[in-house]
């Protein structure tokens, strides 16, 4: 599309078949100190051909033309992708017509007998066409920022991997071939050096896996969360055991869902459950049912609870409520568990008193969300 | 007469050499491991070219996929193109965990690939399973003469 070459002018395009009403409209416009350039369309061809050519402030459409609608104007940027807004300027067609063409996507309307009014709506039909072009482009902003941080933390996370299996695997073989060789001093500080590295492992793993969360490619198709729980206990198969843990639960639904982050969820929050367990042999108890449009899953412990005032804080990335002597972990799997939920349109929560154990609560929607560059599988 | 193996491994990182080295000296086997630390050097040795001329035939390739001035898949369409090194078995040892990467190794005709693990007793673990496996249990085609 050509740049506007207009010099300060507004460039109008006028959908209209009489020529005095185009001199009415564009004095009315000068009147009131908006100095314009128009074009006039009469015929459907006339118009797309202009759109496509020209950059255009503002549309003032005649909604009766002999062989057209104003209102098709609209319609006609619609297919073009383009964002003009379109005044409709009218005889007096009564009020249902009038909502119908707000509703339809115009503007504004303004009546021929009433061409005072003109100015301002064209003014005003202009300030919310830059709110909207400002607000979408601040909205292409912020995604664009957030991807370029998640493909930051993915590389960085990724390459740190490399150099991090040498600290490890050399201060672990260190610690193998000098234990008690050296003296009590060197033994303590190559078991820092070795906890470390392999605390700092953990890290960058969990750190990849949040941001492989947000990466494109979320695989929606139709998942038994029994069988997804399943393989998320699986993988907690060691933490169960030394724990004596028992997970109790009933059939669970079939959901829309990309089954591996859903396996992920479920194991987060049972190993959760499980790491943080009181006295008692840990009892996680598993359900989910419909409710309205969506699924809610709960899972609820007998664990140490939570304090009200950290409900919400729990989920943000790196937020620990104790200290790493007491309970090992880098407080990122919740974060993930919370990216993945609303990756897919849910939400979570957790529902928890100190000494009472904790439930916690996601939804998913019963219809999948079909994201941008995403599949739903069936 | 049972010959000794032969190792060639491929690898940029001296650290990793050094390692595997030692955990199959350590191991029950007697191996011979020779190593080149980028992918032309390692076509070099196995076509016994320049200072290769009088490098041994390795029965079992260790090769890594990100190497220097020719990298670890493009060494692997060689050698399997190669009518007279393509029966050599090529086992991949990386750190990669890509997908795309296992794929495309297996697709070029390696013959195993293996994560190299992030701390040492998976690593000892991997590399003497590795060595156990491909030069105990395997059946190797016959070595061919110089």
């Amino acid at each position: 599309m050509l740049p506007n070459p207009t010099n300060g002018k507004l460039r109008i395009l006028l959908v209209e078949d009489e020529p005095a009403d185009v001199e009415l409209a564009l004095r009315a416009l000068r009147q009131a100190g908006l100095d314009a350039i128009g074009d006039v369309a009469q015929t459907v061809e006339e118009f797309t051909d202009l759109v496509r050519k020209n950059s255009y402030d503002v549309i003032l459409a005649d909604y009766k033309l002999p062989n057209w609608n104003g209102m098709g104007s609209v319609e006609v940027l619609r297919q073009e992708g383009l964002d003009v807004p379109v005044v409709v300027v009218s005889g007096s067609l009564g009020e249902l017509t009038a909502v119908e063409c707000i509703k339809g996507g115009a503007a504004d309307y303004v009546l021929k007998d009433d061409l005072a009014r003109l100015p301002e709506a064209a003014r005003r039909a202009m300030r919310e066409k830059k709110l909207r072009s400002d607000h979408k482009r601040a909205q292409e902003e912020l995604a664009r920022s957030n991807q370029e941080l998640e493909q930051f933390a993915y590389v960085a996370s990724h390459d740190l991997q490399e150099p991090l299996r040498m600290v490890a695997t050399y201060t672990q073989l260190l610690a193998e071939r000098y234990k008690g060789k050296l003296d009590a001093d060197a033994d303590k500080y190559i078991h820092y050096a070795v906890d470390g590295a392999l605390r700092m492992q953990k890290l960058v793993q969990d750190l990849l896996a949040l941001s492989r969360v947000g990466r494109p490619g979320l695989r929606v198709r139709s998942t038994d969360c029994t069988a997804a729980l399943q393989a998320g206990l699986q993988n907690l198969e060691t933490a169960i055991q030394e724990s004596g843990a028992r997970v109790e639960h009933a059939q669970l639904p079939v959901v829309m869902a990309d089954s591996s982050q859903l396996v992920q969820v479920f194991q987060n929050l049972i190993g959760n459950a499980i790491k943080f367990r009181g006295s008692e042999t840990p009892v996680i108890q598993v359900s989910g049912e419909a409710k309205g449009k969506e699924w809610v899953f709960t899972l609820a412990d007998n664990g140490i609870g939570i304090p009200a005032e950290n409900t919400e804080s729990v989920f943000v990335i790196f937020r620990r409520l104790n200290t790493r002597e007491e309970y090992p972990g880098n407080g990122i799997g919740l974060s993930i568990c919370k990216k993945i939920i609303e990756r897919h349109g849910g939400r979570i929560w957790v529902e928890s008193e100190v000494g009472h154990g904790s439930t916690f609560k996601f939804t998913l929607p019963v219809t999948a969300i079909e994201q941008q560059g995403e599949r739903t599988e069936p | 007469m049972k010959t000794t193996p032969e190792i060639l491994m491929v690898d940029d990182n001296p650290a990793d050499i050094d390692l595997t080295s030692e955990i199959l000296a350590q191991s029950k086997g007697r191996f011979h491991v020779n190593a080149v630390t980028d992918g032309v050097e390692a076509i070099s040795y196995l076509r016994h070219q320049g200072k290769y001329a009088q490098a041994p035939v390795p029965d079992l390739v260790v090769l890594d996929l990100n190497l220097p001035r020719k990298d670890g898949c493009e060494v692997l369409s060689n050698i399997k193109a190669d009518p007279a090194l393509a029966k050599i078995p090529v086992v991949i040892f990386t750190t990669s965990q890509a997908s795309t990467d296992i794929t495309r190794s297996y697709k070029l005709g390696a013959n195993c690939y293996l994560r190299k693990p992030g701390n040492l007793p998976e690593f000892v673990a991997v590399v003497q399973s590795m060595a156990e496996f491909w030069l105990g249990f395997a059946s190797l085609p016959q070595r061919e003469k110089r």
